[in-house]
């Protein structure tokens, strides 16, 4: 993929950033359960690489925030810090894993992003946004517990997603000859 | 889903309309760090003067500026509520079981709810005074200092102005698919939360479909007509600043300062 591609792939992702919890909140309560801002920030990570995913995970909730006031600019910072290590990390791992198997390299990067994302919001929110107040247990609970429905879509959804724009031949086929041997 | 509850660019011919992009996100900042310092009832009184008067000027309708309030009439709600309730304070109004209410914590949601109100009040005005292509040349701007630790600006302007631009072309892709699925009998008002999950998947696969078919077919026209990344595009020379805009900036600026130190 050439970076001019990339960049309009991310400006694509941060435009969804805005619209796809707005459609999420037209769904009752679905904005809060399936977590739908990270969905874009993650595929960017995998499909345009660490910097692009990194772009997208910071611009992409301020431009939300800007535009329909969610996430309130209260909890923006916090959330900013998640959403950017989610971008970062995915495109990381995707880049460095070669397993020969897509699934394998989706399910690795997405689960690892999703893991080391939460360590980092928690860290960053136990050290600078609320220094003193978050514990092991409210942690857990928010980031695992509560989120748990959106962790479950977004295991689902991103890879389905992936395969669909492999499908429509919008992004390269990640290993061409197995999948032509397949 | 039909609107945006701000963000909505209102073209106009008011001083603040006119005023340079630049300026006009230099003094929201100004202006959002006035709300963070403010937390009593007469800087409060303050904040509500200067957004009438930034109403009066903008001429924009209270009406648009409050647009938000009906879709975050909930969320503020919880948020007041909440912090009504569980805020921990040693001398409570009443008290039951995990409830303690004070006059403390009343203070504190209502400081919560109003920084919230003002603030989405000022993005209203910011955004419905300046158009989004200005917004984004604005921003380029703004962060050319960036260059100097090697972030590519130019680039991330492009992906901004762009992102902007794609907006409001997928809001009205999403409502269509929205449309198409529910007349497939998607159920998106199920109370049951597997239903509702079962609903969400055929919403979001065709909508990011149909925004990267949107993606690939912009950068192939882009490549097309010899873009290669912002790195050596040139550019028309940047207006300097007039009278007004420093005008605004100083009292932008003023006003940051009567508030934090006054108040």
């Amino acid at each position: 993929m050439t970076n001019v591609k990339k960049s309009i792939f991310t400006a694509v992702c941060m435009a969804l950033c805005v619209v796809l919890p707005m459609a999420f909140h037209s769904v009752q309560n679905a904005g809060s359960i399936f977590l739908p801002i990270h969905i874009p920030v993650l595929l960017c990570g995998l499909l345009c690489g660490w910097s692009f995913g990194l772009a997208c995970g910071i611009i992409g909730p301020v431009l939300s925030s800007l535009f329909t006031g969610m996430p309130p600019i209260a909890y923006l910072p916090s959330m900013l810090v998640e959403l950017a290590a989610y971008g970062l990390i995915t495109g990381i791992i995707m880049s460095n894993v070669h397993t020969k198997r897509i699934y394998a390299d989706l399910y690795i990067s997405l689960i690892g992003a999703m893991l080391a994302g939460r360590v980092v919001a928690g860290i960053a929110k136990a050290l600078i946004f609320s220094p003193g107040h978050i514990t092991m247990a409210a942690w857990v609970t928010s980031y695992f517990v509560t989120s748990l429905p959106g962790i479950i879509i977004q295991i689902v959804l991103i890879p389905s997603i992936v395969f669909a724009l492999e499908r429509a031949k919008l992004i390269p086929v990640r290993y061409p000859q197995i999948s032509r041997n397949q | 889903m039909n609107r945006m509850p701000i963000g909505q660019y209102i073209p106009g011919d008011s001083l603040i309309h006119h005023l340079d992009a630049r300026v006009k996100l230099i003094a929201f900042i100004l202006l959002i760090s006035t709300i963070i310092l403010t937390d009593s009832v007469p800087g409060y009184c303050s904040l509500m003067v200067l957004t009438a008067g930034l109403l009066f000027v903008s001429k924009v309708k209270l009406k648009t500026a409050l647009g938000f309030i009906q879709s975050l009439f909930l969320f503020l709600m919880v948020i007041f509520v909440m912090n009504t309730l569980f805020f921990d304070s040693a001398q409570p109004i009443c008290s039951w079981w995990i409830f303690h209410i004070s006059l403390g914590g009343m203070a504190q949601g209502a400081n919560v709810v109003l920084r919230v109100i003002f603030l989405m009040i000022f993005s209203s005005v910011l955004m419905a005074t300046t158009a989004p292509m200005e917004a984004a040349f604005a921003l380029k701007s703004l962060l050319r200092p960036l260059q100097y630790i090697r972030i590519p600006t130019e680039d991330l302007a492009i992906m901004i102005s762009v992102a902007v631009q794609f907006i409001p072309v997928l809001m009205e892709e999403t409502e269509m698919i929205r449309k198409a699925q529910t007349a497939r009998g998607a159920k998106f008002e199920s109370a049951r939360l597997r239903e509702k999950a079962a609903s969400v998947m055929p919403l979001v696969i065709p909508i990011f479909l149909g925004a990267f078919r949107r993606a690939d077919e912009l950068s192939l026209a882009m490549e097309a007509r010899g873009y290669r990344g912002g790195k050596n595009r040139t550019q028309n020379k940047q207006k300097p600043l007039r009278k007004q805009d420093i005008l605004a900036l100083l009292t932008a600026a003023a006003v940051c300062f009567i508030q934090a130190y006054a108040f």
